[in-house]
């Protein structure tokens, strides 16, 4: 029985990996640092396979405990003393290399673990704000005022030339790497 | 506007997630499965937290067959272990319930634990104790908390007053009978009912779980574990730590365990788990045909190699910024091995523990070893963890 509890666990995670994977890539920033993620929170969902594979909707289940993952470790000193503030990693996806991207890259970057992930939930999984708060084990009014301070810290980060539009000169984030290549004339 | 480009740069970054995946589905399998071992079963206080304190609630006005015991807080009788060997189980259950064996266990200095059913659904019964000196009353026996190594450990609020063990005081925490097996240890026993109303109502789960209890027996006089494979030729400051082992016909044999030293260290932050430095997790066990190693991962950096004329694969990756290397067997004499350290200078590499100084026994358990570390000559007895 212990196999086919293994065999129906690996055969999960094959079907879901590739998008667990990029929830990952969206909550990190960071394509390595996301695999290592999607490794420990994989390890959680096989310690509660019992209750995912019951739950009425495990993908649900696998994301919820993948957000966690990502918030706790955003707690612990290794992360801390590798996350800079204004870090920007880079990836693949700083190939579409244009100052507003970087500066709306940069301005998520700096956000707390639980913001970032409240804007990845809404805007990225596209969940509203009831399931939203059923992921991150909060009350809908918590959702609500974490995506408004979110979108509040990105704004003012972006500064007043943000709706300028992309291509326009804008204030970078923080005082990070990204700070030489966002003012690039 | 701000939302759409969030939209825009969100779908940019998944479709920047490395094209090659280093995610390792049976190492997290493994480390699950280790995970399962100590926290299901000997570290099962956790989530008794949240249900002692509906358990306080609900308590308050029970009324019928869940009445309080009168079992008395002892301070007289034997001392419990201030340690436990990892070489010996330390515990037995004396009785089970018909249909129940021992299906696993596991041992280190500060805790042990026994759980009996079906490993496969975990839903048998699970036994953890405690040596003297970890567990501590909190208010006027309201409660317990008890230290372990890491990870381990728990804090749990009583319900109630359960009728004693053997004389000495019992709680029942949510599913969970909680009692003092001897002077100064604790023990904590995992109920299989879904939920503590469910047990509240069920007269006889209750008294299968205080019969389970007082026949529990804790102590060195349990036999050895039996080990199929040896450690030879290493210094004797080496110890044996962290042994899960398995119920196998009438053999208690042990299949995973952690080889430390005085420079080992944990780092309790790192995946969900904790990592040991400087400690060799070794995972044998019988294989079967058609085991393999965990599946060829292109972002990570294996090799592969025969020593001592078995097929090994070796990798390289890091968990948590530290190095971490793999030498996996998947049949090695009949036995599939497993062994993985963390560390960026490890006191000996994995490599050299499979090639110079792991002595493979076989699947008959004649051939099974009662002593997994043997020093060299001269040296002082080794294998029991300090």
């Amino acid at each position: 029985v212990s196999g086919s509890r293994d065999a129906e666990y690996c055969e999960y995670v094959a079907a879901r990996l590739p998008s667990l994977r990029r929830l990952a890539a969206v909550l990190c920033d960071d394509p390595q640092r996301a695999d290592d993620l999607v490794q420990a929170a994989l390890t959680k969902l096989y310690v509660h396979w019992g209750r995912a594979r019951a739950a009425d909707h495990p993908d649900a289940y696998a994301r919820t405990v993948l957000v966690h993952e990502f918030m706790r470790e955003r707690r612990s000193l290794w992360v801390k003393r590798v996350s800079l503030v204004g870090w920007v990693s880079e990836s693949p996806a700083a190939a579409v290399d244009h100052d507003a991207a970087l500066d709306l890259r940069a301005a998520v970057a700096v956000l707390p673990a639980r913001q970032r992930a409240t804007l990845v939930l809404r805007f990225y999984c596209d969940l509203d704000v009831d399931r939203c708060a059923e992921v991150l084990g909060c009350s809908p009014g918590t959702v609500k005022s974490q995506t408004a301070r979110a979108l509040e810290s990105v704004r003012r980060a972006l500064g007043p030339a943000h709706d300028a539009g992309p291509g326009e000169p804008s204030r970078r984030a923080g005082g990070g790497r990204t700070s030489t290549r966002s003012n690039r004339p | 506007m701000i939302e759409s480009q969030l939209r825009e740069l969100f779908d940019q970054l998944a479709d920047g997630a490395a094209a090659h995946s280093r995610v390792d589905t049976q190492l997290a399998l493994h480390r699950g499965r280790a995970r399962l071992r100590w926290r299901r079963a000997c570290i099962a206080g956790v989530p008794v937290l949240a249900a002692a304190a509906v358990a306080a609630i609900v308590l308050a006005v029970v009324v019928g067959p869940f009445r309080p015991g009168a079992g008395p807080v002892s301070g007289t009788g034997p001392l419990a272990p201030r340690q436990f060997s990892p070489l010996i189980p330390n515990v037995s259950f004396g009785w089970l319930p018909s249909g129940q064996s021992l299906d696993q266990g596991g041992v280190r200095p500060t805790d042990a634990f026994l759980a009996a059913g079906s490993a496969a659904d975990f839903d048998g019964w699970r036994v953890g104790v405690y040596a003297r000196g970890h567990c501590h009353l909190t208010g006027p026996a309201t409660g317990l908390t008890c230290t372990a190594q890491k990870p381990g450990g728990f804090s749990t609020q009583f319900g109630e007053r359960a009728p004693a063990v053997a004389g000495r005081s019992a709680f029942w925490a949510g599913p969970n009978l909680i009692w003092q097996y001897a002077r100064g240890g604790w023990a904590d026993l995992s109920i299989p009912v879904a939920s503590f109303s469910a047990l509240q109502q069920d007269t006889r789960v209750q008294a299968e779980a205080l019969k389970i209890a007082r026949h529990l027996r804790v102590g060195a006089a349990t036999p050895r574990l039996v080990f199929p494979a040896q450690l030879t030729g290493l210094g004797s400051h080496w110890r044996i730590n962290n042994v899960h082992y398995t119920a196998d016909g009438g053999a208690l044999r042990a299949d995973s365990y952690l080889l430390t030293t005085g420079t080992s260290r944990f780092f309790p932050d790192v995946g969900d788990l904790g990592i040991w430095t400087n400690a060799p997790y070794f995972d044998i066990h019988p294989t079967s045909r058609t085991a393999t190693c965990s599946p060829h991962d292109p972002a990570t950096k294996n090799t592969s190699e025969t020593i001592n004329g078995y097929r090994v694969v070796v990798k390289q990756m890091t968990a948590g910024g530290h190095p971490e290397q793999e030498l996996c067997a998947a049949h090695a004499g009949r036995l599939w091995v497993d062994i993985i350290e963390f560390g960026r200078h490890p006191s000996i590499g994995v490599v050299s523990l499979f090639r110079h100084h792991l002595r493979l026994l076989g699947t008959n358990p004649a051939d099974w070893t009662k002593d997994p570390l043997t020093v060299s000559k001269g040296q002082l007895p080794g294998g029991v963890a300090g």
